[in-house]
């Protein structure tokens, strides 16, 4: 058994569970086992002082759902591995929270062009700084501040 | 010499759906590798939500899946009223129930109507949009708008419905089912529509679960899994409907189980209407000008089936009036990206039959 550091619910009465990042992945791998089949979403949450990440896990055998949270700071260990499916929305909590996935196959911006700076979705994000993107000679997008250099 | 070409399939391309790039390595006419690249509508609706108060989010939802607008709507109120522990008149869960059900028909027919342009039939896009227009007449009276309502509000709707509207859906769902074979034959007496899709962008069920794939793609590829059904919200363990399963995980299969889909939501509205309760269309203790000032603390994830599958919210509240944290469960962005298994080992001519078949809108896969 792995240890669990809490446990709580949700108001729609999913239960949460709390686990350590360096027990997450053997955590996962037997959740997999215990029937959890499908990871429906990877969410990353700033509170201000650390991130967290909120793993959404749904068995299509019985219809249980969990959801899995883990403290880190920026850094987290990828569980492609397990789900395939994990791919893209790692990519895109990394795109947006800026939260680092380890062993991750391609862990680039997904929804952002490539450059761009900041992670849109951290609480100290600066809003009022504008982004332009422009496309370069080489076919990938160039980002810059300069409003002539880009729409 | 090199023998594998690669070639860039949109992002201005008539049959992608919307601004989606694929990069395809062909090596001569078959598909080695292909890589979706998504993100050219992308308007971080997630951040745009965590900036203003709880109901001025809903207008977001609106546009991620913009022919579905208010099956988007539907899983933001659903996840927020739990947050602030609303309650709903049945009235304005059961009118709720109905316009969802509508608007499934709405988007499956404007992928019924696009899926066959794609493959090469122009005559079937001009029936399906007719009867669109008439769903869109219908949330034209009761809504007050075509494609973007925000209708739904916490705890009820912002209007009943009225005499005319009534008559109208009436109206819709008698003819409706009727039609709808008409538009069926069309497609399956086509023996080129027939040759082109079936056997097509094979996707297995282990690959589906794997992926996330939910919605039509998953019941094609033969599970019986549909949360109105499964996890029932609203009233769906009320009413009676069938959920339709294939098990060849083709596009022929995606599209029997999306035409049959529409025939049970017909059904689905026919029932409401004989049981449509009377009673408060919305909860008189949060009236409009109440809303603003409504705060929300904790968690909460509703599940919902929308037209393209599995579709919620996730929000976390601190207590405040404006979300801490909105986390969006886009089943077109999980479901495409299981295109690049569907399409290895296919040609390059079936891609456009494979694409089309996820019924990928671009509002919601960028958000």
């Amino acid at each position: 058994m792995i240890p669990i550091e809490s446990e709580s619910k949700t108001k729609d009465g999913t239960p949460v569970v709390y686990i350590s990042k360096e027990n997450l992945i053997p955590f996962m791998k037997e959740k997999k086992d215990e029937g959890y089949d499908m990871l429906l979403m990877v969410t990353g949450v700033d509170y201000v002082d650390h991130l967290e990440v909120v793993y959404h896990l749904l068995s299509t055998k019985d219809g249980r759902r969990l959801l899995v949270k883990t403290k880190t700071d920026e850094e987290v260990d990828s569980v492609t591995g397990i789900w395939p499916g994990a791919n893209w929305h790692e990519r895109e909590t990394y795109d947006l929270v800026g939260i680092r996935f380890r062993n991750h196959p391609n862990l680039k911006r997904i929804l952002l062009p490539e450059g761009w700076v900041g992670h849109p979705l951290r609480k100290n994000y600066p809003m009022d700084k504008k982004q332009y993107v422009n496309l370069g000679e080489d076919g990938e997008d160039k980002v810059s501040y300069d409003p002539k250099e880009g729409y | 010499m090199e023998k594998v070409v690669e070639v860039n399939f949109g992002p201005q391309h008539p049959s992608t759906h919307g601004v989606l790039r694929i990069k395809v390595k062909l090596d001569g006419e078959i598909i080695v590798d292909a890589q979706p690249v998504i993100g050219y509508l992308h308007r971080n609706a997630e951040k745009l939500s965590e900036m203003g108060l709880y109901p001025k989010a809903l207008i977001y939802m609106d546009r991620l899946d913009y022919v579905a607008a208010l099956n988007m709507e539907l899983g933001y109120i659903l996840s927020v009223e739990k947050l602030m522990d609303v309650e709903t008149p049945e009235r304005a869960q059961w009118i709720r129930m109905m316009m969802v059900e509508l608007n499934r028909i709405a988007s499956h027919l404007v992928w019924l109507g696009t899926h066959g342009l794609d493959m090469g039939m122009l005559t079937p896009f001009f029936y399906c949009w007719r009867e669109r227009e008439r769903v869109l007449r219908i949330f034209d009276e009761i809504t007050g708008s075509r494609l973007l309502y925000n209708y739904f509000s916490i705890g009820g709707v912002y209007s009943d419905l009225t005499p005319k509207g009534i008559d109208m859906i009436k109206e819709f769902v008698n003819t409706f089912p009727d039609r709808l074979e008409e538009i069926q034959s069309i497609f399956q007496k086509s023996y080129i529509y027939a040759k082109r899709t079936k056997g097509v962008g094979k996707l297995t069920l282990d690959d589906a679960i794997a992926y996330g794939v939910t919605g039509p793609l998953l019941r094609a590829s033969g599970l019986k899994w549909d949360l109105r059904k499964n996890q029932p919200y609203l009233f769906y363990e009320k009413v009676n409907f069938d959920v339709p399963v294939y098990t060849n995980g083709d596009v022929y299969s995606r599209f029997l189980v999306r035409v049959e889909e529409m025939r049970q939501s017909t059904k689905i509205v026919k029932q409401v209407l004989e049981k449509l309760p009377d009673g408060d269309f919305y909860n008189k203790k949060y009236a409009k000008p109440m809303l603003v000032r409504m705060k929300g603390s904790g968690e909460s994830y509703v599940p919902t089936e929308s037209p393209k599958g599995e579709f919620g919210v996730y929000v976390i509240g601190d207590g405040s009036t404006i979300p801490y944290r909105v986390r969006i469960r886009s089943p077109s962005f999980a479901n495409l990206q299981a295109v690049s298994i569907m399409l290895k080992g296919y040609k390059i001519a079936d891609l456009t039959a494979t694409v089309s078949s996820v019924d990928p809108v671009f509002g919601e896969v960028d958000r």
